[in-house]
């Protein structure tokens, strides 16, 4: 029984320790006045609606969905394409596709953002083609897993030989059968790198500056100038994940249905 | 000429071969087994004849026509598959109309025909179960079903029945021997299991390492082994070497084969004239349902195999003299 209490205490401590920075920045973004009280002194949705009626920060948050809907949409239709042929048809290259995907993970940011500098500053590509097609690459683990994990466990290379022996082509086979099929999967990845490119600050801040502010750019200014605004970005930022995963766990549980087959 | 021809069969993946020499001949309407144990070659048999999987060298003729080059949906040729292979984001009605949606045929007749099928295969009551939400009994009529509504010219069965229990494989061994017979149609059976082969099939093409060990009905099969490993993977018969079976018996065998196969049912205890006679020690009594199987010790170890009559039951450690009758010594090659 002590033991279990010794457990529920540690417990208790960890979530305090992780919720209560996100509990007080968001409560921080609707309180009129937060200085000497342990709790705010009033609450308000004035933050909120300035955030709204800045112009800043409605570009600011449209170049960031533009930019990580953007590489996650070049990402489908380039990389999911590439990740079926190998997959089904060339299963013996798909270790280079592991190296490249840990090669992704292995490499940090401020390096990654120093090496596109100097390889392309010079080259006459914009710059935030460059951090665009980096965000694409750098997106490949979710999208590898997603997919590869929803082929497998439909076994479609067997779909894709039974649906071609009913009279389909290759390509009727896939839009008919298998993409219907690994779809949630496929969402579901699709919203994690979404969420993470979101998120991203390192490489578009190194990279590009505040010639392109997205979201993140903009939270950084603002937490030097008013810390109320800063919390009010951070809750619709948290509002916007907290949406991103309820959805992908939606789709997550549609996918375990299509599993046990 | 026969309905399918298949000559010279090589597949060679890297430097394994899998196939080395296959040659068939199937008549139209035959039911047809190949049977070995695992990764002998047969389900390659099937992929190469389906056109998944392309042959190192050789032909398969189909109604006399060669399907070299020819893509696997212009080949008319239906498949089942051991995982059932069903399109899970479709309803049992619509996985078995996919095929005639390919091919274009207009909604009256898909769903006339559909219905049709449902009825053979019992599965009208299911036609809009997603394929999760059946057995896996029903999923492989299903895709036995979607398979045939196509009419293909052969229908192959890549061991559909394996991952069923015991009791539904029996009866879908029969719904499917019963099919066969309904439609007049050709089917290539892949099965490990001799029990089935023998159950559905009109010929039986026995395999191991990528060869075609021996072909014949199963009564051929059954009765006449070729070789020690037909004789073996068929009907655990008892295998002697010439030295061994001539000493126990006490008498010359003719011919110069060098092993002899004996069934473990042709083995008796009533002795009658001109018998081989065999004397050993029982050491082991195996109850199988109806059948008792007593393995003896001599020179070397046999089976009898004997219905389950009480009166006949053998004691262990007690020494035994069997029978066999002459023509049922078996010479191997």
């Amino acid at each position: 029984m002590k033991k279990r209490s010794f457990a529920q205490i540690i417990f208790l401590l960890l979530i305090s320790y992780l919720l209560i920075p996100i509990v007080a920045t968001m409560l921080y973004a609707f309180s009129s006045k937060w200085h000497k009280t342990i709790f705010p002194e009033g609450l308000t949705f004035k933050w909120l609606a300035t955030l709204f009626q800045d112009t800043d920060f409605i570009q600011a948050f449209g170049r960031s969905v533009l930019l990580a809907g953007g590489a996650v949409i070049i990402a489908l239709i380039v990389i999911v394409p590439a990740i079926f042929v190998i997959v089904l048809y060339f299963p013996k290259y798909e270790k280079w596709i592991q190296v490249a995907v840990v090669m992704v993970y292995s490499f940090p940011g401020i390096i990654l953002a120093v090496g596109l500098i100097r390889v392309y500053s010079t080259v006459g590509v914009p710059m935030i083609l460059v951090v665009l097609g980096a965000y694409v690459i750098g997106i490949l683990p979710y999208i590898y897993q997603g997919t590869r994990n929803s082929l497998r466990n439909v076994d479609a290379r067997q779909l894709l030989d039974a649906a071609q022996l009913l009279g389909a082509t290759k390509t009727q086979a896939f839009t008919n059968i298998l993409l219907p099929t690994v779809y949630p999967g496929l969402f579901a990845g699709a919203l994690l790198s979404f969420s993470v490119l979101f998120g991203e600050f390192v490489l578009i801040n190194l990279v590009v500056g505040s010639r392109f502010e997205t979201v993140q750019i903009y939270l950084m200014k603002k937490l030097s100038t008013s810390g109320h605004i800063a919390s009010a970005v951070v809750f619709i930022y948290l509002v916007l994940m907290g949406l991103l995963t309820f959805a992908i766990a939606i789709v997550t549980k549609r996918s375990k249905g299509v599993m046990k087959i | 000429m026969s309905y399918i021809v298949i000559e010279g069969l090589h597949k060679k993946y890297d430097e394994t071969t899998v196939l080395s020499n296959i040659a068939m001949t199937i008549e139209k309407g035959q039911f047809i087994t190949l049977l070995g144990p695992s990764g002998c070659g047969k389900s390659t048999i099937l992929r190469i004849v389906a056109g998944l999987t392309d042959a190192t060298a050789g032909s398969i003729q189909i109604e006399g026509k060669n399907m070299k080059g020819i893509e696997p949906k212009e080949r008319q040729v239906g498949m089942v598959f051991q995982s059932y292979a069903l399109f899970p984001n479709m309803t049992v009605k619509e996985n078995i109309a996919f095929g005639l949606r390919m091919q274009k045929v207009n909604n009256a007749e898909i769903e006339e025909r559909v219905q049709e099928m449902l009825a053979i295969v019992h599965l009208t009551e299911k036609s809009n179960a997603y394929p999760k939400e059946l057995s896996g009994g029903q999923q492989q009529r299903v895709a036995l079903a979607r398979a045939l509504i196509v009419r293909p010219k052969v229908l192959l069965l890549d061991e559909p029945l394996s991952a069923l229990d015991a009791q539904i494989r029996k009866k879908l061994q029969a719904d499917l021997r019963a099919i066969q017979r309904q439609l007049e149609m050709t089917m290539i059976l892949v099965t490990h299991d001799q029990d089935e082969a023998m159950a559905v099939s009109d010929k039986i093409f026995v395999m191991n390492n990528g060869e075609i060990a021996q072909s014949g009905t199963p009564t051929t099969i059954y009765t006449h082994p070729k070789s020690e490993f037909i004789a073996s993977f068929i009907g655990h018969y008892n295998v002697f070497p010439r030295q061994t079976l001539e000493t126990m018996i006490g008498m010359q065998l003719p011919g110069h084969h060098l092993k002899f196969a004996i069934r473990p049912e042709a083995v008796h205890i009533d002795k009658q004239d001109g018998d081989y006679c065999l004397s050993g020690v029982a050491i082991q009594s195996l109850m199988t349902g109806n059948i008792i199987r007593t393995t003896f010790k001599s020179d070397c170890v046999f089976a009898m195999e004997q219905l389950h009559q009480r009166e006949q039951t053998l004691e262990i450690g007690k020494r035994y003299t069997c029978y066999v009758a002459k023509e049922d010594v078996i010479a191997l090659l």
